[in-house]
């Protein structure tokens, strides 16, 4: 990539100055996220040891589409790039990221089996082809309050869906304006978790998109009888952390970043709240892997480079001191188990929820297709009272000729 | 008018109406400004309190210090400071459109027009193509470029150019001075009043300028207040009151700039005109 | 510089700038439209490939696509009426005295028109909320259940369309406000002399001088809610299912969610075209007014 700027000139020849080493080409790492200022120091001995200038840029979520969108029109994107998996398909589909199946044999650190089993490898790959590597870890696990439930008469949270549709059942009858779980109706993944666990799947055995399996249909059960209980709100505006914090929705699936905001926000609450792994269904507990993985841009200039950042990025030390930083798990299975986070009891519960967990198929673009018309059905039952049949048979019609191949 | 006292009752009764209304209009801005001052616990308090229980000063500190906003307002400002040479570019095409006759004015004058009907998600990716094949891209000129001229302002330059009598301009010509003299001596003194209208508009727009600054800057240095707070504007981060804390940020210099021209703004509008 | 010459010099720097960013994108979204560009087609243009009319034909079957343009009528049909005749009432009420105390309210209409759309959408999601919103919880105070500002289809597009209407009015409050001041003394007083009242003077003399500045305001107005986007993009990501999605929001979730830009640049043309008609049907019908 072309880099013009004033600023990283005199950057680069102060490195040059100072250190004395050969001037790498600098590598410039697109990150999610309301601050560089993390990242800058997570890399700082990478700096300092490679003499490889590190340009962080941070990129707020909600724009991330257009973001990738142009850099892709351009060819002018990032060396690095932080993306999302729900959006990885629709990357690589374009040629935007550098398949790595050959180029990855060169760094022993970014060999497949170092990653949790969720995301390593094949499990992340599109169309056969390596187009990234693991980078942070992200699940959904069960949330709860432990005092509110233990005043219902609920001792333990609830070990399945089922038991957790009568408990919410319970807890909505604590009275008007009371909720006993939640579901965002943004959450596109949630309903795919619960045909999991019920043992189906959305993706038939040639790949295709199919929400015809029983798992489905009992997943749209719970989906809908959560709703028709009464046990959940049905305004898309509702606060999880508020919601949480105030007891009116005291059971909900969420990730870390949940837990960090109750944390900060209601530190009263400490000990009154717990997390657990998903309630099973008829056949597991599975839940989302989701997070994020690091790719490299097509056009760079600097893949080697790149490539020894991610390697760089992908030490379990590194991994770790970025969970310290900014509280993102790690995706390395060194990391995962180092006693840092070990010992944390969150964190214990996210890993055993890791290795019971899967990315979403990679069919092409999530967010804005498959994704959005399943929530388009099942809430347009649930909101409005759509005809099940009918708005199941628009699911498939609209999304026929998906797949992850 | 006279004064009579059923009229000044009517006039008090108007200003308390107006009193009202203004309070409802600039009520969410003020639940901003006070929000801004809250601790993140109190922000998530229900039921909510008006007034800051215990104020503080740490968000704002927290803007400056830990998000780089310094840099963001040096960025915003130079991207409002661009903006303003679209200014003169407009007012020379309101002069031209108002004081020629030339080959091609009815259908560039339909052009200027039809650019205000399109919006803008739509022409984002062409736009951003040719700037990019201007090699543009990454830069504060690349930032303003797109916004620069807009069909909308060189109409009300026009409206206002239109009112100037051409006795002047003729009698300018006849002591032998040259078109572009006539421009800067003439037309652009009389012109002030719509110059501050079209000053305060661009200022606006540069000031809250988000989707190109987030387009093209490649490099977080190059970011604007907008696209600093939108960073915040995320999961990652429930802290309402922080968010309030850049949102003020955002608007009180805007409210400050216009209390102090105001007087000028609505002078402006009515000379241009608009009547 | 000849005289000749001289227009061309001063109006080209702005012709030669807004052809490259408003008119040329325009184009090429035009051409755009003809075919199936998607995300691999913006990499690489060799996967483009021409379809013809069919992103037209799909867009013309498409009940999102319907919806949306029935919600930006409603829009329309709610916004600009109201957004005018707020503007014109305050702007009378307004200009009813020139005392400072007057004119310091000025300020107070003008605020929410300079305030950027995120920290609007940061305000208003949270005077809306349902269970936490400061709405709610002044209703509650009287007895009244929480509404569900943004989450019931039908109340949503009020709540989005009312946001809207507040940050819309500012700046043709002051437009107006102008024009009433550009209206010479010696009319009222003539009319007084007439023997006019108040209402009379507002509603014979006021209205129809105002009439070029209403005009403007409500053309303006008019554009400005057919590409109705900013306040459902952040209030309500057009939800709830699809209730407050308008055709810009659709254009821009089926670009930029979906990358189907061939398909989207086909409802952007489609909603230029409207724009671009109603646009002259109102200038058609001024002329003939004024005749």
């Amino acid at each position: 990539m072309r880099r013009t700027t004033t600023i990283s000139a005199l950057a680069g020849l102060a490195t040059l100055l100072l250190s004395g080493t050969a001037l790498a080409a600098p590598v410039t790492v697109w990150i999610m996220g309301d601050s560089s200022a993390n990242f800058d120091a997570l890399v700082a001995p990478f700096e300092t040891e490679t003499g490889i200038d590190v340009e962080t840029v941070a990129i707020p979520w909600d724009a991330v589409d257009e973001k990738l969108t142009t850099s892709v029109a351009s060819g002018q994107g990032p060396d690095v790039v932080q993306i999302g998996l729900s959006k990885l398909r629709t990357f690589a589909d374009a040629g935007a990221l550098l398949p790595l199946n050959d180029l990855v044999a060169g760094y022993p650190g970014l060999a497949p089996e170092n990653f949790a089993d969720g995301v390593a490898g094949d499990a992340t790959a599109v169309a056969g082809q390596i187009v990234s590597v693991p980078w942070i870890s992200d699940t959904r696990v069960l949330f709860y309050r432990k005092d509110i439930l233990e005043a219902a008469g609920f001792a333990n949270p609830p070990a399945t869906w089922d038991e957790l549709r009568a408990m919410a059942k319970t807890l909505t009858a604590r009275g008007d304006g009371q909720y006993g779980y939640y579901i965002p109706q943004w959450d596109s993944p949630l309903p795919v978790v619960m045909t999991w666990d019920n043992g189906g799947d959305i993706v038939n055995a040639d790949g295709n998109v199919d929400f015809t399996s029983p798992g489905f249909a009992a997943a749209v059960d719970l989906y809908t009888g959560l709703h028709a209980d009464g046990s959940v709100p049905k305004n898309g505006d509702f606060d999880q952390t508020q919601g949480f914090i105030s007891g009116i929705a005291p059971m909900l699936v969420s990730g870390p970043y949940l837990a960090k905001a109750i944390a900060g926000a209601a530190p009263e609450l400490d000990g009154k709240w717990g997390i657990t792994t998903l309630p099973k269904g008829s056949a597991s507990g599975t839940s989302l892997f989701a997070g994020s993985n690091m790719g490299v841009f097509a056009t760079t200039d600097a893949p080697d480079e790149s490539l020894k950042l991610l390697e760089f990025l992908s030490k379990p030390e590194t991994q770790v001191e970025w969970f310290k930083l900014n509280g993102e798990l790690p995706s390395v299975k060194a990391a995962l188990a180092d006693p840092a986070l070990a010992d944390d009891p969150l964190v214990t519960v996210y890993a055993a929820q890791l290795a019971d967990a899967k990315v979403l198929p990679m069919v092409s673009n999530w967010d804005g297709g498959v994704g959005s018309e399943l929530l388009k059905a099942l809430n347009s039952i649930v909101l409005t009272g759509a005809d099940r049949a009918t708005a199941l048979a628009n699911l498939a019609a609209a999304t026929a000729g998906e797949s992850i191949n | 008018m006279n004064a009579s006292p059923a009229q000044r009752t009517l006039t008090i009764m108007v200003a308390v109406a107006l009193a009202i209304g203004a309070l409802i209009t600039a009520f969410p801005f003020l639940w901003m400004l006070l929000a801004s001052f809250k601790p993140q616990r109190e922000a998530l308090d229900f039921p909510p309190t008006l007034l800051p229980l215990a104020p503080t000063l740490e968000h704002y500190v927290t803007l400056f210090v830990q998000l780089d906003f310094g840099r963001y307002l040096v960025n915003t400002l130079l991207v409002v400071a661009i903006s303003f040479l679209g200014l003169l570019i407009m007012a020379m095409a309101g002069y031209g459109f108002a004081k020629f006759e030339f080959r091609g004015r009815r259908w560039m004058f339909f052009l200027v027009l039809a650019t205000m009907m399109i919006p803008v998600q739509v022409t984002m990716i062409p736009t951003f193509l040719i700037l990019n094949a201007m090699k543009l891209t990454n830069t504060l000129a690349g930032i303003a470029l797109p916004t620069l001229v807009s069909g909308f302002n060189i109409f009300l330059f026009r409206q206002f150019m239109s009112t100037i009598p051409d006795e002047m301009i003729e009698a300018a010509r006849l002591d032998g001075a040259g078109e572009m003299r006539i421009f800067v001596s003439i037309i652009v003194p009389l012109a002030v009043p719509i110059f501050a209208v079209q000053a305060v508009l661009t200022f606006i727009a540069g000031w809250n300028s988000f989707l190109w600054p987030l387009i093209i800057a490649n490099d977080q240095k190059l970011y604007t207040l907008s696209v600093g707070l939108s960073l915040l504007n995320q999961q990652l981060a429930v802290n309402p009151s922080l968010q309030m804390a850049a949102a003020a940020l955002m608007v009180v210099p805007m409210f400050v700039v216009f209390v102090i021209f105001q007087r000028h703004i609505v002078q402006g509008f009515t000379l241009s005109g608009l009547k | 510089m000849t005289r000749r010459l001289a227009p061309y010099v001063f109006v080209g720097p702005a012709m030669l700038l807004l052809a490259t960013f408003g008119v040329f994108p325009i184009l090429v979204a035009g051409l755009v439209s003809l075919t199936n560009m998607n995300l691999g087609g913006l990499a690489r243009w060799s996967n483009i490939k021409w379809v013809g009319l069919s992103n037209y034909a799909k867009l013309f079957r498409d009940p999102d696509f319907w919806q949306a343009l029935w919600n930006t009528v409603f829009f329309v049909g709610l916004g600009v009426p109201c957004v005018v005749l707020l503007s014109l009432g305050v702007a009378l009420l307004l200009n009813r005295s020139q005392g400072p105390f007057f004119r310091a309210l000025r300020a107070f209409y003008f605020v929410p028109a300079i305030t950027g759309i995120v920290a609007i959408s940061l305000v208003w999601s949270y005077l809306y909320n349902t269970q936490f919103g400061l709405l709610n919880y002044l209703l509650s105070l009287v007895g009244v259940k929480p509404v569900q500002w943004l989450s019931d289809p039908t109340l949503a597009k009020f709540s989005v369309g009312l946001v809207a209407v507040w940050r819309g009015t500012g700046l043709n409050i002051i437009i107006l406000l102008a024009a009433l001041q550009g209206i010479p003394r010696d009319y009222y007083e003539a009319a007084a002399l007439d023997g006019a009242n108040g209402w009379q003077r507002t509603r014979f003399v006021t209205v129809p001088l105002l009439s070029y500045a209403l005009f403007f305001v409500t053309v303006t107005t008019l554009i400005g809610w057919l590409q109705f986007f900013d306040e459902p993009f952040v209030l309500t990501d057009g939800g709830p299912l699809g209730h407050t999605t308008s055709v810009s929001l659709f254009i821009y979730k089926e670009g930029f969610r979906g990358s189907q830009f061939g398909y989207a640049s086909a409802g952007s043309l489609v909603l230029f075209v409207i724009i671009a008609a109603v646009t002259l049907l109102q200038l058609r019908l001024r002329r003939r007014d004024l005749e």
